[in-house]
């Protein structure tokens, strides 16, 4: 990460305009208790508060990390019920990575997002619907299947 | 000269930060081997 990802300067870029930036060593106390540390490199979303949203595990090529640290910020805010913030996120994804493997949770996260701000079925079904299409063998498409149902 | 990520290193800090910059945290855990 350190040498190919970090110098990346559209990783650069994103990280100051959305994120504060902390590195710390794998057994720094009392971090690494707190937020279980097992493997390096783990790479976690927290908001404001310290709260953890998402984590990643291993080497992530700026063309993975960058999506993936988009979702993150999403689900900062999908998790905080602030979907106004969440959803034009979640479409920055899919506009500009939608070959990324954070395409498929955008899709998904996006149709939930939508339904629990408008209370209507039609962001959910349409979420399967283009996870079918365009992500197939996702795993995010086998867990959206329920809502062809609805 | 290249942008770089500039890394705080103190927690308390940087949610101090991030609340007053109306932002996230990135925390990454690394090993220098």
């Amino acid at each position: 990460m350190g040498a190919v990802t970090y110098p990346n300067e559209k990783v650069v870029e994103l990280i100051e305009k959305y994120l504060v930036p902390i590195q710390v060593l794998f057994d720094s106390q009392p971090l690494a208790t707190k937020f279980n540390i097992q493997w390096t490199p783990t790479v976690i979303t927290l908001d404001e508060e310290g709260k953890e949203h998402h984590r990643t595990i291993g080497f992530l090529a700026p063309e993975e990390f960058i999506p993936s640290l988009m979702l993150g910020v999403a689900k900062c805010h999908f998790d905080r019920e602030k979907f106004g913030k969440a959803i034009p996120m979640l479409e920055e994804i899919l506009k500009d990575h939608p070959k990324s493997d954070a395409a498929p949770e955008a899709v998904y996260m996006r149709g939930v997002a939508l339904y629990k701000s408008t209370h209507k079925a039609d962001p959910l079904k349409d979420a399967y619907k283009r996870l079918l299409a365009e992500y197939p063998s996702s795993e995010w498409t086998k867990r959206a299947k329920p809502y062809s149902l609805l | 000269m290249a942008k770089t990520i500039k890394w705080e290193k103190d927690f308390d800090r940087v949610l101090t930060l991030a609340r007053a910059e109306n932002k996230m945290v990135l925390l990454d855990f690394f090993n220098p081997l």
